[in-house]
């Protein structure tokens, strides 16, 4: 029997992560698994919900739960955002007996837990299998070094959404690898992008997606790959240039003394040229780079699998991924 | 042989103690030494337990485990176990069945393969370097590999070899080159019977599994640590030599950072503290350093547990002498730096601001977890508690709940050295209390021998004899005695199989009497091993036992040089003609016994006092007890319950029962020793009612002294004490509260002296007002501060146990405790958080900004500067409660009578402030409870009957013998200055006034040799080191 899924695309992949959506449904459709959009499907409730009514921030997606239970089969949950919000639910529903008489209640219906939520990473894992995306593959991402990066709402926390080791998930780089990219190895796949405070904390966000992409650089990455659309968002979204980095970087004070520049132009710590080691320099060249290109891996993996629709994607990012693929004769 | 118990045969005089680390080493060598035949069983194939990962410990960074076995001067506990003739190793082996009933256990142990034969196998190791397959090295936590056959370590007890098989892959390489062919790919494992009448389990513990905490990247980052891979780092014997060093490139790190309370301390982990790892820290930063001056280490931190005696002033050494930086900071994650493989630190500083900074290298404190196996182990019949470690009552610290079950060490909670020694001397006196009449080993029998031949008149002719046994196959010998026969007074020369079984034994004693010897040489393995099997043979054989030499052709010449045959004979050859040579001039030495006087004396009847006098009666002997006071009881009598909800009135009113109606047991009330004299097995003392005016002094004659003198609450100077009736001690608030809820206990208490009638006359001035509704409670008043730097250990659980009953009588009332660390360590922990939870408010405060108290009108107003919120905070409050700490009593008196130390705090100074506890230098005499330092009562319980057994196995021993190798003084050379007396650690040398000379106690002197090299005259002489000996060695070697 193929493989069926109930599909939640939450607000975001109808919206600023149309590409994702895009990309899913076409990755799904190409694998021989069949998505079937929740009719009638709410918002999940993330983002506002949980902070201001937490009764409400489980109604909002157990009445999500019931839709997809009322039809049978497991829901998939693209965005990471309502995979959280759906899977606290789920969690109430299934260990707090006072909670789940609340819900249901509340929705009307009554749970049987039989429906699970499931994040694409995770199918394509575990129900799908690496091999057979290997199979697939007909144009590996050959040069392409990337870091994965999980942010923090699919994996945390960890007894709640039971999708991986919490802090070092290693699935999306197994992928990537499968993929023929090179994923590399990095401390920051799970550190918080900001995204929650990308519209009420600005200088913040900057701060931590600045952080972020100089850690990625540092590693010796050329783009990021995300599961979460509110992390590619915001990594592109606030994403700092070279006309104004807030990382440091190395600039002449004057007459060969170089040092340290904060975002806030302080010039930290000068000394003259000589004294500053290679490794230094070179740190001090990558803070200040080109704008990093976010991916979904759904996007990487239709690209290796060489689906034609990929190239209506491209143009919907922000930072446009294509200069990157051109140069690595990735595009075909 | 103890007197006052009548011999039971129901009862079976062995004992099983499962686990051979440094508890159950401890226990199995008290055990053996007071005649119990001791089975010691462990799940590793050699004993030792994790001491052989410790290379240097607390306090003087040395090993000094050797200070710990009953016999002294000792070899290491290893040694010994492995040499007592009342103790059978039983290594790679577990427990599968226990039947019967105490007293009479029938116990079904596993003896695993390991596919070697123990009996075989001579340890030469050509079987591994042979083998093609490696495994992980257990010693070296995953940094070290071995081969599939191994020997855990080059110095493993047993030391044999055996086979990984889940490793091995059965080439049979190791066969062929096997000489004695001890291989056995089919051996399989054996069940085996014992019959014991309890059963002690020490089996430790084993390091929480780091890769729990990700956030720290063990596992991940190459250059993230355990603290037991840096241990083993900083042991000599690993592979960088005791240096720090980054296993991604070998490097020598120059920026270290430790993390603190990994996985400990929170409740998705290890809800409690371990207790040990602060100070393990502390001493791996200082090697660290000392190793590596020019690198810079950094410690975070929560709060720093340093209670133990010595801790604090350790810790102080390693911050300001060491430039060990501590910060009070929990490290929220660690992060890597691509190409340098470097790691971020990410942390909150002092200033509340977060912080990233850099390291070469980062060590993770790991606490500990119950050992593996302990569920199996339990299956053996008693509980486990909530954390898998072994279940004990509040009062008895060494019992689990299956009867005749006993515990000790690290397995009962985690516990450092000193504690672990303490708890495992403890438990086996609770054994030799249960097993009292058992039949037991006879002590080492009181032979008769034959008169000692006067040797001074004759030539010397001296007898060579070289045993076979595993040097043969390296060593040419026949060419070697053919070297011997040619020196100088040798007049016989043979080649022995076996010179320490029976017929060795016997082929010596017949030339000895045939050949007319009168020096014999053997020439074997090292003289640690079988010396007294051959001397025993030359006084069967009516030879001074000191007119013996031994050369050691085997561990230090074979064995060394195995590869090299040829000069390892030359070398042989040499040590031998040493050997003769010092033999030629070796003198008799006359053997000195005395007799011991089976009974001994308590000085203190409190709680350490009543449980090792108790003890002691328990065990056969007859015991005085001096008490100074009119009442028994000590400190005990104040105490009203505990953090764990046991009665400690209860307990006190069953011990003073128990020892007044125990026959053996004299007490003496209103009491005081005045004058000691004589030594160990011989004191005479003398003992003084108070008030003088009584005067019956009356003496005592007893084999040895136990010191239970214990200790008091500080009285304090500060925060209005003794000025506003509203400031109390942590003790006068708890005669309250206990008061408030038992009439019982108030009336009790106010029958009693003068003290605690001040108590009860505060009682009822407060329970009148009903309870505090709000009470700050004050810690370290007057501790760890310059003029008292140590802390006192129990205040920190004293402050909660008051909280949390506060909190039960009057939920609403409002606690603040002021405190610098909060020091609930072990499962304590649990109450502190206990009380967090119950509203117990806690803020840290400074010892630069101490809080300030201030009467106003009605209440009191606190005033303390909150180092987390960085405001002032102004508290008030009904009632201060102020905790002061625990000081010494008075002891010097005392002290000088009994000529032993007191250390800088006026507390006695133990012998060896980790292993040697309860022991003072001077033999004979001992040492327990507060009168040694601050501590809870079972841990004071645990000690008192570990010094109570030490105690015992003195005063079975019936004789005491001197030893074959004793110092000796010249009278004519001594100018009486004393040097040797002041040098001597066993108090053996004393200046006799007639003599004008020194003189030499040859049953407290241990031949260590000290006095020798300190005497400016050479008037100090160690028999059979003589000057001459040694020169004429020397001669023979150049």
């Amino acid at each position: 029997m193929p493989l069926r899924f109930s599909y939640y695309p939450g607000c975001s992949l109808h919206s600023t992560a149309i590409e994702y959506g895009l990309s899913t449904q076409a990755v799904f459709e190409a694998l021989g698994v069949e998505l079937v959009e929740l009719s009638d499907w709410n918002c999940c409730g993330a983002s506002s919900a949980h902070s201001l009514n937490y009764a409400l921030s489980l109604y909002l997606p157990a009445r999500n739960l019931a839709l997809a239970q009322e039809r049978g089969w497991d829901l998939l949950t693209p965005c990471a955002a309502c995979f959280n919000r759906i899977k606290s639910a789920d969690h109430a529903l299934r260990n707090d007996p006072a909670r789940r008489a609340e819900i249901e209640e509340a929705v009307g219906f009554r749970y049987t837990g039989q429906v699970r939520v499931r994040p694409p990473l995770g199918v394509v894992g575990r129900e799908i299998g690496l091999e057979r995306i290997g199979a697939l593959v007909t144009r590996p991402l050959q040069g392409l070094r990337v870091v994965s990066y999980y942010g923090c709402l699919l994996v945390r926390p960890p007894q709640v959404v039971q999708f991986e080791n919490p802090e070092h998930p290693q699935l999306m780089d197994r992928l990537l690898q499968t993929l023929g990219a090179q994923p590399l190895d990095w401390s920051y796949a799970t550190d918080c992008c900001g995204g929650s405070l990308s519209l009420t904390r600005r200088d913040l966000a900057a701060h931590l997606v600045g952080q972020l992409v100089a850690r990625a650089r540092e590693t010796g990455a050329q783009a990021m790959v995300t599961a979460c659309p509110l992390c590619q968002v915001n990594l592109e979204m606030r994403q700092v240039t070279r006309h104004h980095a807030l990382e440091e970087r190395l600039v002449e004070v004057e007459g060969g003394v170089m040092a340290r520049q904060d975002g806030a132009g302080e010039k930290l710590s000068p000394r003259p040229r000589g004294t500053w080691t290679g490794a230094e320099l070179q740190r001090g060249e990558g803070f200040s780079g080109e704008a990093m290109p976010i991916f979904y891996f759904t996007e990487l993996m239709g690209l290796a699998m060489g689906l034609e629709e990929s190239r209506q994607w491209w143009g919907k990012h922000l930072i446009d991924p294509r200069p990157l693929l051109k140069y690595l004769d990735l595009m075909g | 042989m103890a007197t006052g118990i009548k011999e039971n045969r129901e009862q079976s005089g062995a004992v099983l103690v499962v686990g051979a680390g440094i508890g159950g080493m401890g226990s199995a060598l008290l055990l053996a030494e007071a005649g119990f035949q001791v089975y010691l069983l462990d799940r590793a194939p050699a004993i030792g337990g994790s001491q052989p990962l410790l290379d240097r410990t607390f306090p003087t960074n040395s090993c000094g485990l050797c200070f710990m076995s009953p016999a002294l001067p000792a070899y290491c506990p290893f040694i010994e176990c492995d040499r007592h003739p009342n103790i059978q190793l039983l290594p790679y082996a577990q427990v599968e069945r226990l039947e019967g009933e105490p007293g009479r256990f029938q116990v079904t142990i596993r003896e695993k393969a390991r596919y070697v034969d123990v009996a075989r196998c001579d340890g030469c190791g050509t079987c591994a370097t042979v083998c093609p397959v490696e495994a992980p090295r257990e010693l070296g936590q995953g940094l070290e590999q071995r081969k599939a056959i191994y020997r855990p370590y080059p110095q493993a007890m047993p030391n044999t070899f055996l086979i990984d098989m889940a490793a091995c892959t059965r080439c049979g390489e190791c066969l062929k080159v096997c000489q004695p062919g001890a291989i056995d790919f089919e051996q399989q494992d054996r069940l085996r019977q014992l019959e014991v009448g309890a059963v002690l389990l020490s089996p430790g513990f084993a390091p929480f599994d780091a890769r729990v905490k990700g956030e720290f990247g063990y596992g991940r980052y190459p250059n993230v640590l355990t603290s037991f891979q840096f241990e083993r780092m900083l042991s000599l014997t690993s592979p960088s030599k005791g240096l720090p060093q980054r296993p991604w490139d070998g490097k020598l790190p120059q920026r270290m950072a430790f993390i603190q309370c990994v996985g400990s301390r929170e409740t998705a982990c290890l809800g409690y503290c371990s207790s040990v790892c602060c100070m393990y820290t502390a001493k791996q930063a200082m090697l660290a350093k000392e190793r590596m001056p020019e690198s810079t280490i950094c410690v975070f931190h929560m709060d720093l547990r340093t209670f133990g005696k010595g801790f604090d002033r350790y810790l102080e050494r390693a911050q300001k002498e060491y430039n060990i930086a501590y910060r009070r900071s929990m490290v929220s994650a660690v992060k890597q730096v691509p190409g340098s493989q470097n790691l971020r630190l990410s942390y909150v500083a002092e200033d509340g601001r977060p912080r990233e900074e850099e390291f070469d290298l980062v060590v993770l404190s790991l606490g500990f977890v119950p050992p593996d196996g302990a569920e199996a182990l339990a299956r053996l019949g008693f509980d486990l508690n909530g954390y898998g470690f072994c279940r004990t009552e509040a009062f008895a610290p060494t019992r689990t709940t299956r009867p005749g079950v006993f515990v000790a060490g690290a397995f009962r909670e985690p516990k450092d050295i000193p504690d672990t020694v303490a708890e495992a001397a403890g438990a086996a006196a609770a054994i030799a209390r249960l097993l009292a009449g058992a039949p037991k080993q006879p002590p080492p029998p009181a032979r008769e021998y034959p008169p000692e031949r006067d040797v001074s008149e004759e030539e010397p002719r001296v007898g060579v004899f070289a045993c076979r046994c595993d040097v043969a196959q390296v060593l040419d010998l026949a060419q070697v005695l053919d070297h011997a026969r040619g020196l100088k007074d040798v007049a016989h020369v043979q080649e022995l199989a076996e010179a320490c079984n029976a017929e060795g034994l016997e082929e010596i004693k017949r030339h000895i009497a045939e050949g007319g010897l009168n020096r014999v040489v053997v020439a074997g393995c090292t003289h640690r091993l079988h010396q007294a099997a051959f001397q025993e043979a030359l006084r069967e054989a009516g030879l001074n036992a000191a007119l013996l030499e031994r050369a050691d052709l085997r561990e230090g010449c074979a064995w060394t040089h195995r590869d090299r045959p040829a000069e390892a004979t030359a070398k042989a050859r040499e040590l031998v003609e040493m050997a003769v040579a010092k033999a030629r001039l070796l003198k008799p030495v006359p053997l000195t016994t005395r007799q011991v006087e089976a009974q001994a004396l308590v000085i203190g009847g409190g709680l350490a006092g009543l449980t090792a006098a108790l003890s002691l009666a328990e065990q056969g002997f007859p015991v005085h007890l001096v008490e100074k006071e009119a009442e028994l009881g000590g400190n005990l009598r104040h105490i009203y319950y505990t953090l764990d909800g046991a009665d400690p009135q209860a307990l006190l009113r069953s011990l003073v029962s128990r020892v007044e109606e125990n026959e053996l047991i004299h007490v003496y009330r209103g009491a005081e020793v005045r004058e000691v004299s004589g030594h160990v097995g011989n004191f005479t003392v003398t003992v003084e009612s108070i008030p003088v005016s009584l005067s019956t002094d009356f003496t005592l004659d007893v084999g040895v002294i136990i010191v239970a003198t214990g200790g008091q609450e500080a009285v304090p100077t500060e925060y209005l004490y003794g000025q506003d009736p509203r400031v109390i001690t942590q003790r006068e608030f708890e005669a309250l509260l206990a008061g408030s809820t038992s009439q019982r206990v108030n009336e009790a208490t106010r029958q009693q002296d003068s003290q605690t009638e001040s108590e009860g006359a505060l009682v009822d001035s407060l329970t009148c007002n009903s309870m505090p509704s709000s009470v700050v409670m004050i810690q370290c008043v007057g501790s760890r501060e310059p003029h008292r730097p140590y802390c006192s250990r129990i205040c920190c659980s004293q402050a909660i146990k008051n909280a949390l009953r506060l909190k039960e009588i009057n939920p609403r009332a409002q606690v603040f405790v002021l405190y610098r660390d909060m020091r609930t360590y072990g499962f304590k922990e649990d109450a502190y958080r206990r009380a967090r939870e119950a509203g117990v408010i806690f803020i840290r405060y400074d010892l630069e900004d101490k809080p300030q108290v201030i009467a106003q009108g009605q209440g009191l107003r606190v005033l303390v500067r909150d180092l987390i919120l960085r405001e002032r905070l102004i508290l008030d409050a009904d009632l201060v409660v102020l905790s002061t700490g625990i000081v010494p009593n008075d002891n010097r008196a005392l002290a000088e009578v009994l000529e032993v130390p007191l250390d800088a705090d006026g507390f006695f100074q133990e012998a060896n402030a980790k292993v040697r506890s309860m022991d003072f230098e001077r033999a004979g005499v001992f040492l327990c409870g507060l009168a040694q330092a601050p501590r809870f009562i079972d841990e004071t319980i645990a000690q008192a009957n570990g010094a109570a057994i030490r105690a015992a196995i003195l005063l079975s021993k019936g004789r005491l013998e001197s030893r074959a190798v004793v110092a000796a003084v010249n009278q004519r050379l001594c100018s009486a200055c004393e040097l040797c007396v002041t040098a001597c650690p066993y108090g053996a040398r004393a200046i006799d006034p007639e003599l004008g000379a020194v003189v030499v106690d040859p049953i407290l002197c241990q031949g260590c040799g000290v006095c020798a090299t300190v005497c400016p005259n050479g008037a100090s002489q160690q028999n059979t080191f003589e000057m001459r000996q040694v020169m004429a060695m020397l001669d023979a070697a150049i």
